[in-house]
């Protein structure tokens, strides 16, 4: 799958990194559910939800506030996608260039193939994130939760952006 | 991780991120023109400049990111014209009059107009040659340092910073118009 990105603090304007350190001081405390031990990978059905503010054209773009999310085919034509993030401060060139960075259904598709997954979900689920408090996603987070349980999914890989 | 964990675990991954792009970028296109003096007319001509190499990399991804504002993908024109007249006239609060169905009311569309044509102003450099395109911040220093479109967001953030006292939307569209740090 190639090696992971990963972006610290420190490589971020101060000010964003700032930003994000108040974020993380301010965030709620959740209960933990028990921990279930989900079956094995190569036998999982895989979904991703991601805080992109990716959704299809034709989808009403995300709003200011908005705690409610977009569906996301698993035949999803790229050239069909837009952001509607409303942050200024987040860098769509990446994105713009490569849709799988924050929604790397290929690469899913590639684990499939190789048996690394055991399938891919045929629905996956974009929010915005940047959300100020992230308890009003609790109500849209439980929808999506029994979503993906109908859908037979046995693990969602979070993609938070 | 799953196959190991028995409770809620956070791992850190064990490679960095690449080279961030380099510190100092420089537009290779020559984007001064001769035009009247209307920002407007400047930013036009700007655009013109701009859109054979956007144009490239729409050919190539196959999609754009443009059009969240309600224009169509070969409406950069227009909103172009669209920001400079709101530039130049400081209203940020009636809704542009053009053919276009805006997908937003105002002031809040001013954020969608924005970042359109700062994502056709993205496209453009990614298809010009150079081994690393540019990171973020000489990105943004770019748009908000050397260009025509920088000129006009900063006049109409600060048309927005100014109405913010009457219609606390549009201080808020204001941020979310322009990174921070400009």
């Amino acid at each position: 799958m190639g090696s992971a990105l990963v972006v610290r603090l420190s490589d971020l304007h101060p000010n964003e990194a700032d930003h994000l350190r108040a974020r993380a001081d301010a965030m709620p405390e959740f209960d933990c559910e028990q921990w279930l031990t989900p079956r094995p990978l190569t036998e999982s059905t895989v979904a991703l939800v991601s805080t992109c503010g990716m959704h299809r054209r034709d989808d009403p773009p995300f709003t200011l506030g908005a705690v409610d999310y977009r569906l996301i085919p698993r035949s999803v034509d790229w050239a069909d996608i837009v952001i509607s993030h409303i942050s200024a401060n987040f860098d769509r060139s990446g994105l713009a260039d490569d849709p799988n960075v924050a929604m790397p259904l290929d690469r899913l598709e590639d684990l499939a193939a190789r048996g690394e997954i055991g399938a891919v979900s045929n629905w996956h689920y974009t929010f915005m994130g940047g959300h100020p408090q992230p308890q009003m996603f609790e109500e849209a987070g439980n929808e999506v939760g029994r979503l993906l349980a109908e859908d037979g999914v046995d693990v969602a890989l979070l993609v938070p952006i | 991780m799953l196959s190991t964990a028995t409770e809620p675990t956070i791992e850190d991954y064990p490679t960095d991120a690449p080279g961030a792009g380099p510190e100092a970028w420089a537009c290779p296109l020559t984007l001064e023109v001769e035009t009247d003096n209307s920002l407007g007319g400047q930013l036009l001509a700007e655009v013109g400049r701009l859109r054979p190499w956007a144009a490239e990399t729409r050919r190539r991804r196959g999609r754009t990111l443009f059009g969240l504002s309600g224009a169509e993908p070969d409406q950069v024109d227009d909103v172009a014209t669209v920001l400079a007249t709101i530039a130049e006239s400081g209203n940020v609060t009636d809704q542009p009059d053009t053919d276009i169905e805006w997908a937003h009311p105002m002031p809040f569309l001013l954020r969608h107009l924005a970042d359109d044509l700062r994502s056709f102003y993205h496209e453009a450099i990614a298809a010009q040659p150079g081994d690393t395109p540019p990171n973020h911040e000489a990105l943004n220093g770019w748009i908000f340092g050397e260009t025509i479109l920088g000129e006009v967001l900063l006049a109409i953030a600060d048309h927005l910073t100014d109405a913010g006292a009457a219609n606390p939307m549009a201080g808020i569209v204001r941020n979310l118009t322009v990174p921070e740090g400009h």
